[in-house]
């Protein structure tokens, strides 16, 4: 049963469960327990498996491990302390597991010392042994691995990496079956990706090992649905899942929060304005507190904001920059400099929201939407000097569409309305490598090996025709006999229903070869048709390329033609301007549960509009008169400064006035527009539902759309909505949109969407991704390093191999699902479809002479993407026809 | 199509078939493809020599052939001769034999060993190049030397293809056959037969990409490109107009 404890126990019952040095040790280190402390304490000592969030800086490490580290002193004391692994914590960064080691070395010390001195020489006698600790991640020195085989420490920090090494390491292994409790650290970054289904499965292979049941601790920092982090810590026995006891103190901190805009007016106050008032309220606020964390969504945004606060207030070496594509050595002096409290400022994209402590910081400023309001949480919460004091927080906006999103944001962090994250739901490369693992340790029945999988949460409901086609794959069943001995990475035998390890190679690309973090490499930007280099990209940019597409690199700019291997080329393309802002792969897609919030903002305030319009007779909006003083009060309750409420008052005005209603929750607003000087003509819809559904709705509805009109379409998306682009008027009628709405019934979505997605550049990445994982392809094959864009090269000739022989391949299998359901959010996207089918969301198709206020950060930029045609014969006359059209004769 | 009186490219397929000698002619075949990449590591799964035969099968049924020629590179490893490449270059074999068809080999830079299996096979293998009724057969790594009363050069090696784009941006890759001349004479390049060789998209690389001497010789700007895919063999115009687009 999963439940929740809400009521503290006091401090006489927590500390009361700690043997005598250890709680003296702690009262001469601590005036107090704090809030996540006063559940722990007691529970652990319990041996409840726990879930346990809390604020940082609110003594999270101690609480997950103080009565621990009693428990492991109380067999101290009696004696009968082995040289064993008792506890096992677990973290994703091997920066906090340095962390955690240096933190608990000390206590360790001292509370054995105190005993030592108490005891003197009878702890000889007594057999009265210190409790050890030791670190084990990918960075661990040979020798000292070697070492900790022989005398293993009691408690073993580690990462899910090396779990997986050392679980399959028949020596080792046995150090770990004395293990009496798992710790998760950082769970909230592990419960919703492929690393941390990794994990699970380690931790389940685990418990098949240990003698006795362990306790598992989940530590982490806020995130919703508590039940599910739950049920990923503890697992499954048989279908239902295993006891766990939650406990949320991640509300213990409070927020003091607001949406700022730098200027009244974001859309005609000149660019250089905006950005001079911006800079000017970050110099103030640095100025006012003693260290700023500025967070900026991407890393150029970071630079960017740095070299700006240096060159305009002559500031020095006080601010520093912190981002992922900064070397180790610099972020951490960074971090280093935080926490001794010598920086006056860190401006951060992503890197510094996570795990490790970073000392006490003032205020956390936000430059744009941060894109859920978990995150946002996450990173204001880096404020304030302990958790007591509230967490100061600004979030800066820069556009109108940014500053509605960051306002609801910020009220839904207010009232804890959190967006939820989900688990992979049986992706099966990661299983593939876990199958091939299993082999190495034993010889299998299929069927115990199957229970134990399911124990984990993300397989609970695993079909079995899903693990047998795998185990059939490891066993290279997929070619004739005589080959199985080089294609199997596993034996099966039909008969006995077991399998095992084969070959003496396998344990060898076991060990060089698992993980799950894809090797990613920067793609080389080329002059197409010559050997000019010009930049580097991202892949992941990459894979949000298409051709035609217009970006900036190094301060030029260039049209994308075609991707091969590790090589992006493309065309010099100097007065065009972009399609696509080189963050976009960065941007962080907002969240569904989000953006239903603004969507019930929308409906809730367009109302009162209404209602204020009709009421007044108001057929102008006149810019300069006051606000009304029942929509200023409408607005005051929300977090905002007086510029944002004007800016939020005048743009729903706007788009009331232009279309007579806004787009909202319960009303999908279709706008057919143009482009009079591009000659361009646009369908525009209107879906605030997040960026992953509309990636997904987007493709679907283009392709039904394309197949009316018999030609290609252009798709624009972003969190807001998502636009059709047509060369031609496409006239789309009521008539169309109801048809098509009828067409993509629920079931038809799937076949639509692989077809769709299958000659993508997307499909090619994340398939090599999911070959690596599965070890169809290698990255490191007999201590040979095989390069990413080889390891492409490869996964693309298995593709179109496994693509010919079977459709329901499972490696070609998880890559559909991984795209349609990782990368998009498909089952909602079909959600949505049928509630508009039912009636539970209206449409409305309007025209617009030009685009509505609601439509223009949407023109103004895009993803331009590619509709396949049904038929694939008239699809190569269609390629031929465009050819011909370009260049006239034969 | 026809692309001559008595050449037709048969529609979808990388061969062709030359009346006059009622052959099928086609290139590149690199049997045990699939069996060396494994070797490195890569675990391709076996579908080359299945679509090879499948591709023959088609074309055999629709003209009734009674020869097949191979112009260069049957086999896929340069210096020896893989376990693999064996086994399938036995099935292949057999399976032309059992179609009652002969079989004559160009050699190609991959086929060192084949003449091994001239006399066990009874094959017809020619070490540099072959002229039968007016054609030149060459695999292309090197210059055609008898051009002495040759109507047409037919060559395989470049692997070509044509890369295309669609509106909406996708980009596609289409092998396709080169169809232009050298010193005069009509030259015909073969797309590869090899199921994984995607080819190499002549109308986006530089001239100096290219393998064969042939080809670098004269002007590649001025061949057609005649594609195939979908099951349609298609005029594309030259290389030189498509590389405008």
């Amino acid at each position: 049963m999963i439940d929740y404890v809400k009521e503290p126990f006091s401090e006489e019952q927590s500390l009361g469960v700690l043997n005598k040095y250890v709680k003296e040790w702690f009262n001469a280190n601590f005036k107090e327990l704090t809030p996540p402390q006063r559940f722990t304490f007691k529970l652990i000592s319990e041996r409840k498996n726990l879930l346990i969030t809390a604020p940082t800086g609110s003594g999270k490490t101690m609480s997950g491990f103080i009565s621990i580290i009693s428990k492991l002193f109380d067999y101290s004391l009696q004696g009968k302390l082995e040289e064993k692994v008792y506890c096992l914590y677990i973290s994703p960064l091997r920066a906090l597991n340095n962390d955690i080691h240096r933190n608990l070395t000390k206590p360790l010390q001292e509370i054995y010392t105190k005993i030592a001195k108490e005891k003197g020489v009878d702890i000889v006698k007594q057999n009265v042994r210190a409790v050890t600790i030791g670190v084990r991640t990918g960075d661990t020195p040979q020798k000292e691995r070697a070492q900790m085989l022989k005398h293993p420490p009691n408690i073993l920090v580690t990462t899910p990496e090396s779990l997986a090494i050392m679980l399959n390491s028949t020596k080792f292994v046995e150090n770990l079956k004395s293990v009496e409790y798992v710790i998760i650290d950082e769970i909230h970054e592990l419960a919703n990706n492929k690393r941390g289904v990794h994990l699970s499965l380690s931790v389940e292979r685990l418990a098949n090992l240990t003698d006795a049941k362990f306790t598992r601790i989940g530590l982490g920092a806020t995130l919703y649905p508590l039940e599910e982090a739950a049920k990923f810590l503890v697992g499954y026995n048989g279908n239902v899942p295993n006891d766990c006891t939650i406990v949320d103190a991640s509300w213990s901190k409070k927020l003091d929060v607001v949406a700022i805009s730098p200027v009244k007016d974001m859309i005609y106050t000149k660019d250089n304005v905006v950005e001079d008032s911006m800079y000017d309220q970050l110099n103030k606020s640095i100025k006012e507190s003693k260290t700023t964390l500025i967070f900026t969504n991407t890393r150029s945004g970071t630079e960017r904001v740095v070299f700006n606060l240096k060159k305009r207030f002559k500031y020095g070496e006080d601010i520093a920059a912190h981002h992922g594509s900064l070397s180790r050595e610099s972020r951490l002096e960074v971090e280093d400099l935080l926490k001794k409290g010598s920086l006056k400022c860190a401006v951060s994209s992503t890197s510094l929201e996570l795990g490790v402590d970073i000392g006490s910081i003032d205020k956390v400023i936000q430059l744009g939407s941060p894109k859920s309001v978990t995150r946002a949480i996450q990173r204001i919460g880096r404020a304030g000097h302990s958790y007591k004091a509230a967490a100061k927080g600004d979030v800066v906006v820069l556009n109108r569409d940014d500053l509605v999103e960051c306002t609801i944001m910020l009220d839904a962090a207010l009232k804890r309305h959190l967006d939820s994250f989900a688990v992979p739901r049986n992706p099966l490369d990661v299983l593939a490598q876990h199958i091939v693992g299993m082999s190495l340790t034993k010889k299998w029945e299929v069927d115990e090996a199957y229970n134990i999988i399911r124990n984990v949460y993300s397989y609970y409901d695993l079909p079995k025709s899903d693990f047998m086609a795998l185990i059939n794959y490891l066993a290279g069943n997929y070619v004739g006999l005589e080959n199985r001995r080089v294609y199997g990475k596993i034996w099966y035998d039909e008969k006995d229903n077991t399998f095992g390890k084969r070959g003496y190679n396998t344990k060898i690309i076991y060990m060089l070869n698992l993980g799950t973090i894809p090797d990613e490499v920067a793609v080389n930007v080329m002059v197409s048709g010559t050997k000019k280099w010009v930049g580097n990209i991202e892949e992941e940019f990459l894979t949000k390329l298409k051709e035609g597409d217009i970006f900036a690199l190094g301060g030029r700019m260039y049209r994308f033609e075609y991707a091969r291997g590790m090589k992006a080329y493309v065309t010099e393309a100097p007065s065009s301007s972009p399609t696509i802002p080189p963050w976009f792969s960065e941007q962080l897609p907002l969240s569904y549960e989000l953006a239903n919030e603004i969507g019930a903002f929308r409906l809730e305030f367009s109302k009162l509009l209404e209602d204020y319009i009709s009421k007044n007779k108001i057929n102008k909006f006149a810019r300069r008169k006051k606000m009304p003083k029942e929509i200023d009060a409408f607005l005051g309750k929300l977090p905002v400064d007086e510029n944002s409420k004007e800016a939020l008052y005048g743009y729903f005005m706007e788009q009331m006035l232009f279309t007579k209603c806004v787009p909202n929750k319960e009303l999908l607003l279709i706008e057919c527009t143009g482009d009079i000087s591009e000659y361009k003509f646009y369908v525009i819809f209107h879906s605030l539902l997040g960026r992953r559904v509309n990636d997904a709705l987007s493709r679907a509805i283009a392709i039904k759309i394309g197949e009316r009109l018999d030609s290609d379409v252009g798709v624009m998306i972003n969190d807001n909505g998502f636009m059709l682009v047509f060369d031609e008027n496409p006239k789309v009628s009521e008539k169309v949109i109801k048809e098509v709405f009828a067409e993509l019934a629920t079931g038809t979505l799937i076949p639509l969407m692989k077809k769709n997605v299958r000659k993508t550049e997307l499909m090619k990445r994340r398939f090599r991704h999911a070959a690596a994982r599965s070890f169809m392809i290698l990255k490191n094959y007999k201590g040979w390093k095989i390069g990413v864009g080889r390891q492409q090269v490869n996964s693309q000739l298995i593709l179109k191999a496994v693509e010919e022989m079977d459709q329901n391949f499972p490696i070609l299998k998880e890559t559909y699902r991984e795209i349609l359901n990782d990368v998009m959010d498909l089952p909602r996207a079909e959600e949505v479809l049928s509630k508009i089918r039912k009636g539970e969301i209206k449409w409305k198709l309007i025209q617009t002479p030009f685009p509505s206020p609601f439509a223009h950060n949407l023109i103004t930029f895009g993803h331009a993407d590619v509709i396949m045609m049904e038929d694939r014969h008239r699809y190569l006359q269609e390629l031929h026809k465009m050819v011909m059209k370009k260049i006239g004769s034969r | 199509m026809m692309l001559t009186r008595d050449i037709e490219l048969l529609d979808g397929l990388p061969l062709i078939h030359i009346k006059s000698l009622n052959a099928l002619v086609g290139a590149d075949l690199h049997l045990g493809y699939e069996g060396v990449m494994a070797k490195k590591g890569v675990f391709l799964p076996k579908v080359n020599l299945k679509r090879i035969m499948e591709t023959l099968d088609t074309a055999l049924a629709k003209t009734r052939a009674k020869m097949v020629i191979v112009d260069g590179d049957i086999k896929n490893e340069f210096s020896t001769v893989e376990q693999d490449e064996f086994n399938e270059l036995y099935d292949f074999i057999n399976f032309i034999k059992g179609k009652g068809v002969t079989l004559t080999l160009i050699k190609g830079n991959h086929d060192n060993f084949v003449e091994r299996y001239k006399e066990p096979f009874k094959l017809e293998v020619f070490r540099q190049e072959a002229k039968m009724s007016g054609y030149l057969f060459f695999h292309g790594e090197e210059l055609p030397r008898d051009l002495k009363k040759v109507k047409m050069l037919i060559m395989g090696h470049e692997h070509p293809a044509i890369g295309v784009f669609n509106s909406g941006g996708g980009k596609e890759k289409l092998a396709s056959f080169l169809y232009g001349s050298y010193k005069r004479i009509p030259l015909l390049v073969l797309p590869a037969m090899n199921y994984f060789a995607a080819g190499t998209d002549i109308n986006l690389q530089h001239r100096s990409m290219l393998l064969s001497p042939v080809l670098k010789q004269i002007d590649v700007d001025k061949m057609r490109a005649i594609a195939i895919g979908y099951g349609s063999t298609i005029d594309f115009g030259t290389i030189g107009k498509l590389r405008e687009v």
